[in-house]
């Protein structure tokens, strides 16, 4: 008997894994594609030390913009359809593993194109590498500015990239130059004359404060900066060091990140620091997620805080798709990394079909170029390459296969428990949705 | 059972298990000379056996330093990455001590050059700590160690001026190989003849007398002491010949050999984990099984990102692929630390180290201790017997 059940089990276990396959055949027979396929190269951080949780969701959003291209039966060459396959490297956060991860995209997986790259010592590492194989690439997270200035200036010893003839290496993340400058030219068109910034002592707080404190100083702000250790619960010595002073700092703007931030505006907002009528409140861009921050800053009404990617109220509909299918699978709001590994997919393919060819990488580089397509963070274009090769005085050399337009704003609740999608956009002033570029604390916009 | 006592039987009685044993080291060695030339191997199978020699000098030197002499560290990639930061730093900005007169500018120093200073700097790192770590045993020398590889990763972290922080240091090329498979092909043979000369060296000093008093050492410091092994003068040889050999190792490989830049995350504690979880597996009182076991661990921990098996009967995927791809990326770690958790509760010395113990033939010397200590026992319980 026992042995009759084992039987039955196994057919039905065989029956059911012959079927599977067939199934799902069927359902996406309604395209007739070529017998090769386009390998995508999807280079993310799965494993510590690096970011996990980043990696997941842009291998997601990079499968989702795969899915979505298959099921329009893929990328169109001379009357054929390609279907499009992507290949997962784990880079683990680390150049070495990246590097390996690249190789194995690259000789193994045999990668037509790459995109992703979340870290930006990853991208560091291996754009020369990807560069030297001719793999169009376009990354869609790392911020540090010599990724797409090493196209055309000398980076570490290494030559400009573009030094052979052609860089096959572009970026639509912001730099940090990009990400830095938009809460100072903020504040000081707000007129600031005295700034306080609290910093954590890590290597995301001490550049980003340096940064900040060398715009504002230039620009005449004078600038007092006090640092904290991540994971420090009680602040109030640190804030006393505020209020002890006599001069009422015009803004107090954090650099901690994560639920310390949150823990540190609280504080701040309990001791009656800011935000106040005299002094503006800038915290971490994590306040975006307005469920933890109302949750640990039941009185951090009116702060301000900056966000890098395109707002809610400005999603289009690619961009509404992709966030109610991120929601879907994740049940959060879709973050900027995973919309732009989104949409470095669709350019990608974009190019290819106008190069005709997923195999010359000169053609496909030369399509990247003139890329002008409308997708989920907007209008994507490169307005600095093989094709306009010389930047005008002033222009800094990280334009050069650089998206130009990543959004990064400024802004601002004004209601207690706002959701982060009704909060208003405050500066740049393209992007102001209350036509003001301050809230002051107990009025309304 | 029979037929495997039959073989060895048979293995002893001819060639002798020692002689196999070399014979098939000589073997693996041969394979490993071979392999590059393997036109059918990427650069990327190149590329993971390279990191596999690499992580096999950094575990086989702890197994020298933890199983051997005792000493417990988590310092080793702290003195690995002291050997590459010190190097990239030197070559990139030269050094200038105008009390002494000297004056290198960053041109006057070569890529050598930087990894002599790099090496020389870990081993005077591991001079000082190995003189601090004097009168410290156990988990205290653990935690001193751990609270040192922090300072060291922090202190990168944070200069980032100066390390370049978490977008890291990119250290002065090695090689200027224009050919990328010419290149790849050199860098193979340099850490496969690094690790080679490491473990030569190691072995050397292993089985020297000073190898016999860092075991003793091991055993019980006391007891050595009391013996006449000048304790104090191992346990800094022992912290300064490692972290020599972990700096020489960290400057080469971080030389664009295995990666062209170094970040601070690599000096974490869970990188030093794995670390001495490799020698665990292979054998922490064994250099050579301690660099298998890193090697072999690095080589399935890449191997296994993703398991495939081909359909069979023709069938096909969704995607009209003939194979089911399984991506184990996520859940490689997770078996790697049952294998660890297997190791330590069933097989202490090692999982590699019932066959390294084969082949030397220490065990035939065991039963044939135990069987005259034994027979020994028998003999005096039948004197007391008559006596009685």
């Amino acid at each position: 008997m026992k042995g009759k059940s084992l039987l039955v089990s196994l057919v039905i276990l065989l029956a059911l894994l012959a079927i599977m396959p067939l199934s799902a055949i069927r359902a996406d027979g309604h395209c007739e594609f070529a017998e090769d396929s386009i390998t995508i190269g999807a280079l993310v951080p799965l494993s510590a030390p690096g970011s996990v949780e980043g990696g997941i969701s842009m291998q997601w959003a990079i499968e989702h913009a795969v899915e979505g291209i298959n099921a329009d039966c893929g990328i169109h060459i001379d009357g054929s359809h390609y279907r499009l396959e992507v290949a997962v490297g784990d880079s683990e956060g680390s150049p070495e593993r990246g590097q390996a991860a690249v190789e194995r995209l690259i000789f193994e997986s045999e990668a037509d194109a790459v995109v992703g790259v979340y870290h930006s010592a990853v991208g560091l590492a291996t754009m020369t590498m990807l560069d030297e194989n001719g793999i169009p690439t376009v990354f869609s997270e790392p911020w540090n500015d010599n990724v797409s200035a090493n196209g055309i200036i000398e980076y570490d010893g290494r030559p400009p990239r573009s030094a052979d003839g052609i860089d096959h290496v572009f970026r639509i993340s912001p730099t940090s130059t990009m990400v830095g400058s938009v809460v100072v030219d903020w504040l000081l068109s707000l007129g600031v004359e005295n700034v306080v910034l609290i910093a954590e002592n890590t290597d995301y707080g001490q550049p980003a404060a340096a940064d900040e404190t060398a715009r504002l100083e230039a620009a005449g702000v004078t600038v007092t900066q006090l640092d904290v250790e991540l994971g420090t619960e009680d602040f109030v010595p640190i804030l006393s060091r505020i209020q002890a002073n006599p001069v009422v700092p015009d803004a107090v703007r954090l650099h901690v990140t994560g639920e310390t931030s949150l823990n540190l505006t609280q504080q701040m907002a309990e001791l009656g620091i800011a935000p106040t009528e005299d002094t503006v409140c800038v915290t971490n861009q994590y306040a975006f997620q307005s469920d933890t921050y109302w949750g640990t800053v039941p009185d951090g009404n009116y702060c301000a805080f900056n966000r890098v990617g395109i707002i809610p109220s400005l999603f289009n509909e690619q961009g509404i798709e992709l966030n109610e299918a991120f929601e879907e699978a994740w049940g959060k709001l879709v973050p900027s990394f995973a919309m732009a590994s989104y949409d470095a997919v669709h350019i990608v393919a974009d190019a290819m079909e106008r190069a005709g060819s997923f195999t010359d990488a000169a053609a496909i580089v030369d399509a990247i170029e003139a890329t002008d397509i409308e997708l989920s963070q907007g209008r994507y274009h490169f307005m600095y390459g093989s094709h306009n090769p010389d930047l005008p005085e002033g222009t800094p050399a990280f334009m050069w296969h650089q998206w130009p337009d990543p959004i990064v704003t400024v802004m601002q609740y004004f209601e207690p428990n706002q959701s982060a999608l009704n909060a208003a956009v405050i500066f740049p002033e393209v992007y102001q949705t209350h036509g003001t570029s301050y809230i002051v604390p107990g009025t309304t916009p | 059972m029979a037929l495997f006592k039959q073989i060895q039987s048979a293995i002893d009685n001819s060639i002798g298990r020692r002689r196999l044993g070399y014979l098939l080291l000589g073997l693996v060695v041969l394979f490993f000379l071979w392999f590059p030339n393997d036109t059918s191997q990427s650069n990327y199978a190149k590329t993971v056996f390279i990191s596999g020699f690499f992580y096999a000098i950094l575990s086989s030197s702890w197994a020298m330093l933890a199983g051997i002499a005792g000493q417990f560290s988590f310092g080793h990639m702290a003195f690995m990455g002291i050997g590459a930061y010190v190097a990239g730093l030197f070559a990139r900005d030269g050094i200038t001590v105008a009390a002494l007169g000297i004056a290198l500018t960053p041109e006057s120093i070569s890529a050598v050059g930087a990894i002599i200073i790099g090496t020389i700097a870990a081993g005077a790192v591991g001079l000082v700590i190995g003189w601090l770590l004097l009168r410290l045993r156990s988990s205290y020398l653990a935690l001193f160690t751990i609270a040192f590889s922090e300072l060291f990763r922090i202190a990168m972290l944070t200069e980032y001026d100066f390390t370049g922080g978490s977008n890291g240091l990119s250290l002065r090329p090695l090689l200027e190989v224009a050919d990328v498979d010419t290149a790849r092909q050199i860098e193979y043979y340099l850490m496969f003849g690094l690790l080679v000369a490491c473990l030569l060296v190691m072995y050397r000093v292993a089985h020297s007398p000073i190898g016999i008093f860092l075991r003793a050492m091991r055993e019980d410091e006391d007891a050595a002491s009391a013996l006449g092994v000048n304790v104090v003068r191992y346990k800094i040889l022992v912290f300064v010949f490692t972290s020599m050999i972990v700096g020489l190792a960290g400057a080469i490989f971080y030389s664009d050999v295995g990666s062209e830049r170094i970040i601070p995350e690599q000096l974490e504690v869970l990188q030093m984990s794995l670390i001495i979880a490799y020698a665990c597996i292979g054998g922490m009182e064994s250099l050579l099984g301690a660099a298998a076991g890193a090697f072999i661990s690095r080589y399935l921990l890449e191997a296994m990102r993703e398991v495939i098996i081909t359909l069979p009967f023709g069938l096909t995927m969704a995607d009209g692929s003939d194979a089911f791809v399984w991506e184990t990326g996520a859940w490689r770690f997770a078996l790697f630390g049952l294998v660890m958790v297997f190791t330590l509760r069933y097989m202490r010395n090692g999982l590699l180290f019932p066959i390294f113990n084969w082949f030397s033939g220490r065990d035939l010397v065991l039963k044939e201790t135990v069987a005259k200590r034994k027979h020994d026992d028998d003999h005096v319980a039948m004197l007391e017997d008559q006596d009685e």
